[in-house]
């Protein structure tokens, strides 16, 4: 490879938004800076890479051997998170001559809102001091003598820990690392955590409140137990897990995190090293070495993989789903990566990436992760994935067996639960295939929030192994029926264009469990009838 | 807008090509007047409808737009069948697509009807400074291949409108063409009456049953 080929998508790549670039400039600077010392054809910068070489020959599997004139630290890439050479839309230096869409608008509010608040801090902070709620005019001189040395400090630390535009890394990442459960101890249910703050009648939100917290309470009963009772824990995640307590009861659901709570650490600390190796193997051989078709295919949907969130365009995070992607691929070649994979991997990456920090993740900067705990998070997330991906891989080999097969089962499903809307979808040649092969490949993800698919796969997950083969199939069901009036009304081409963007952003939890009562409902019907079926 | 059934004829046209050439972005720069710099891949197959004019006629594009990935290859070739249009794109500043729009028209071959009028498109002509393919050697070899070809940047809109119009236009040509010569035939409107390329597999593939059996 003479020169690293363009990026995938320029015009993503090359338009940083004004949204970023208060810090993002530098970043991305470094993060070339980077890549190029990486590469093979530049063996003079290895110096900086001893570190993690000593870190990586501590893990088992050893490196494949490489010939002589590469990079002598080339088999240790794996392991520094920041260097893996693969070029990335993002990690190319912004460009600002490329014509900006009309929509871009939105995102400068956005800046300038943050520094708004920003301002509204300082203000804050001086005004302890003070007591008084001056102006903004205040002269600083005046208040500077009523402040104590504790106040005058706080504006100090408050770029080195950016709360409003980076987020903030909890002081214990630490403990959560080697002890999930350490979340659980420490942090008292946050108030109002995720409640709608409507303008329901405070009675009502008072009930809900201490229903959720009553809720919460049996959660953690639950989880702080020696050995979880994992027929209990589905039972409670059935309705939803509490959202600071995902980050161990997904593990737990999934079978990666076990049950009994003094094999959880050493279990954790051999998969989160166990992956490393795997990564470190993986890529051992630079670029050359990976598998061409697979890494081009990732390399294009990484950097269009939640486009316009934060976190995901981030390079850092990009590099992380890269490796995640990739290793899976490899691992798995029946099937390899396919595309809406990567749409996969995102609710897991952020959900155990909400352990770690006190804000919103989509909001997060990876890099202010240190490196031992953006490992955990990815290996955490790669080894869940792989769980997830273990119960649909028919889904993905050659011609999608699953696929096509969950299409019929949900076409002949919904022939018996709406006979008029099947019969008039039949009429106008509208084809299941037509809309729900993406409701099956991605997992609704296309179709609804990645809060509502976190929301739904709590479901998933207490529902068992099969549930995004088998439950998910009565939720497309219930999905498609809910829209049936409308349906009904149109024409081929109105029911297509309709099904292709649903009305659901504005869907919260309450939408979700109400589909996926439905679809339990048509499951409990259905399910164990299945000489109903075609089959 | 009116679009519903106030038109003369209908014809369904695919686009595809290697993953990332920018075939859904053409797709809403033509339909909607639309570019996302923040799309996603897409997943199967999309779909979306514009009427042109051309000759006077009202002419509405069905148009399905698939995903490139190999992997996804057996659900999006069902839809060459009934189309009788294909946009065949690659993006002018990777090679590596331009090279597999050899194995493309292969696929057209192998799935879609014969007579069906193909168009290269060589897309994001925008990207002037990392151009990789010269459109002196794209055009020989659509010359070649008896394709049309034209040059397109669904980012600065320049030719998007200029290439589905020449397609369409082409089409109707050859369809009008062909409805006088066989002024019996079916497909010949009757006063008021439309072509219509059925959307549906199903109809076309049990069309196709009936031909081969």
């Amino acid at each position: 490879m003479a020169a690293r080929p363009p990026p995938a998508r320029p015009h993503i790549g090359l338009n940083p938004s004004p949204r970023f670039s208060s810090y993002s400039t530098s970043e991305w600077v470094d993060d070339d800076a980077w890549d190029s010392g990486s590469d093979s054809e530049s063996p003079t910068k290895t110096s900086w890479k001893q570190p993690t070489s000593k870190h990586a020959s501590s893990s088992s599997p050893k490196p494949v051997p490489k010939s002589g004139q590469n990079n002598s630290s080339s088999s240790t890439l794996a392991s520094s998170y920041t260097h893996l050479h693969a070029p990335s839309p993002s990690s190319y230096p912004p460009r600002p001559e490329q014509p900006q869409p009309v929509n871009k608008n939105g995102w400068t509010i956005v800046s300038k809102s943050t520094d708004r608040l920003r301002g509204a801090d300082h203000d804050e902070s001086a005004h302890t001091g003070d007591g008084a709620a001056g102006a903004e005019g205040d002269g600083s001189d005046l208040i500077l003598g009523d402040l104590d040395p504790e106040v005058a400090e706080q504006p100090a630390p408050a770029p080195s820990k950016p709360r409003q535009d980076q987020g903030s890394l909890r002081d214990d990442v630490d403990e959560i690392v080697n002890d999930p459960l350490h979340l659980i101890r420490r942090r008292p249910p946050k108030r109002n955590h995720s409640l709608p703050s409507s303008s329901e009648p405070g009675g009502q939100l008072a009930r809900e409140r201490s229903i959720k917290s009553n809720r919460r309470q049996k959660f953690v009963g639950c989880i702080m137990q020696e050995d979880v009772n994992m027929a209990q824990l589905r039972k409670l995640a059935w309705n939803g897990v509490p959202s600071d307590l995902r980050p161990v009861t997904w593990p737990l659901l999934l079978g990666y995190m076990p049950l009994p709570a003094p094999l959880r650490a050493s279990t954790l600390a051999r998969k989160r090293q166990e992956y490393l190796s795997l990564v470190e193997l993986a890529f051992a051989r630079n670029r050359e070495g990976l598998d061409q078709q697979i890494w081009h295919q990732i390399e294009i949907d990484v950097p269009r993989t939640r486009p316009g969130v934060k976190l995901w365009m981030q390079a850092s995070t990009q590099r992380s789903l890269e490796r995640i992607l990739y290793v899976w691929a490899i691992r798995h070649p029946a099937s390899g990566y396919v595309q809406g994979i990567n749409d996969l991997a995102t609710p897991f990456f952020q959900v155990f990436l909400s352990a770690y920090i006190d804000s919103d993740p989509e909001e997060f900067d990876p890099t202010l992760l240190p490196s031992h705990v953006l490992n955990a998070i990815e290996a955490d997330s790669f080894w869940c994935l792989s769980r997830l991906l273990d119960g649909i891989q028919d889904n993905y080999i050659a011609t999608q067996p699953g696929i096509q097969r969950s299409v019929k089962r949900m076409t002949e499903l919904v022939a018996r639960i709406d006979p008029p809307l099947a019969a008039h979808l039949e009429s106008e040649n509208v084809e299941f295939m037509q809309f729900a092969f993406r409701w099956m490949n991605c997992l609704l993800m296309r179709e609804i929030s990645v809060e509502n698919t976190i929301r739904m796969w709590d479901t998933y997950l207490a529902e068992g192994a099969d549930a995004f083969s088998q439950f998910h199939l009565y939720v497309c069901s219930a999905f498609l029926v809910q829209w049936s009036k409308k349906l009904r009304e149109m024409d081929f081409q109105g029911i297509i264009m309709f099904l292709q963007s649903l009305p659901t952003q504005g869907w919260t939890d309450h939408e979700i469990e109400m589909l996926l009562s439905e679809a339990f409902v048509h499951y409990s019907t259905w399910h164990n009838a299945q000489s109903h079926f075609g089959k | 807008m009116s679009e519903g059934t106030n038109f003369d004829y209908l014809f369904k046209v695919v686009l595809i090509g290697d993953s990332g050439v920018g075939k859904s972005n053409l797709l809403s720069r033509f339909t909607r007047n639309e570019f996302n710099l923040e799309s996603k891949s897409t997943i199967g197959v999309e779909f979306a409808t514009r009427s042109l004019n051309v000759d006077g006629k009202n002419i509405k594009a069905q148009i399905w737009d698939t995903a490139g990935q190999e992997r996804y290859r057996a659900i999006t070739s069902a839809y060459y069948r009934g189309a009788v249009g294909a946009l065949l794109v690659y993006d002018i500043s990777k090679h590596a697509t331009y090279v597999n729009v050899t194995r493309w028209l292969k696929e057209l071959r192998d799935h879609a009807d014969s007579n069906i009028v193909i168009m290269l498109v060589g897309n994001k002509s925008d990207l002037k400074h990392l151009r990789a393919v010269p459109t002196d050697e794209a055009k020989a070899f659509a010359a070649e291949n008896e394709l049309s070809f034209i040059e397109t940047s669904a980012l600065d809109a320049s030719n998007v409108e200029g290439a589905f119009q020449t397609i369409l236009t082409d089409i109707y040509r050859i369809v009008s063409a062909r409805s006088l010569e066989q002024s019996a035939d079916h497909v010949k409107p009757s006063a008021g009456d439309s072509i219509t390329v059925q959307p549906s597999i199903d109809t076309s593939a049990a069309g196709q049953k009936t031909g081969c059996c």
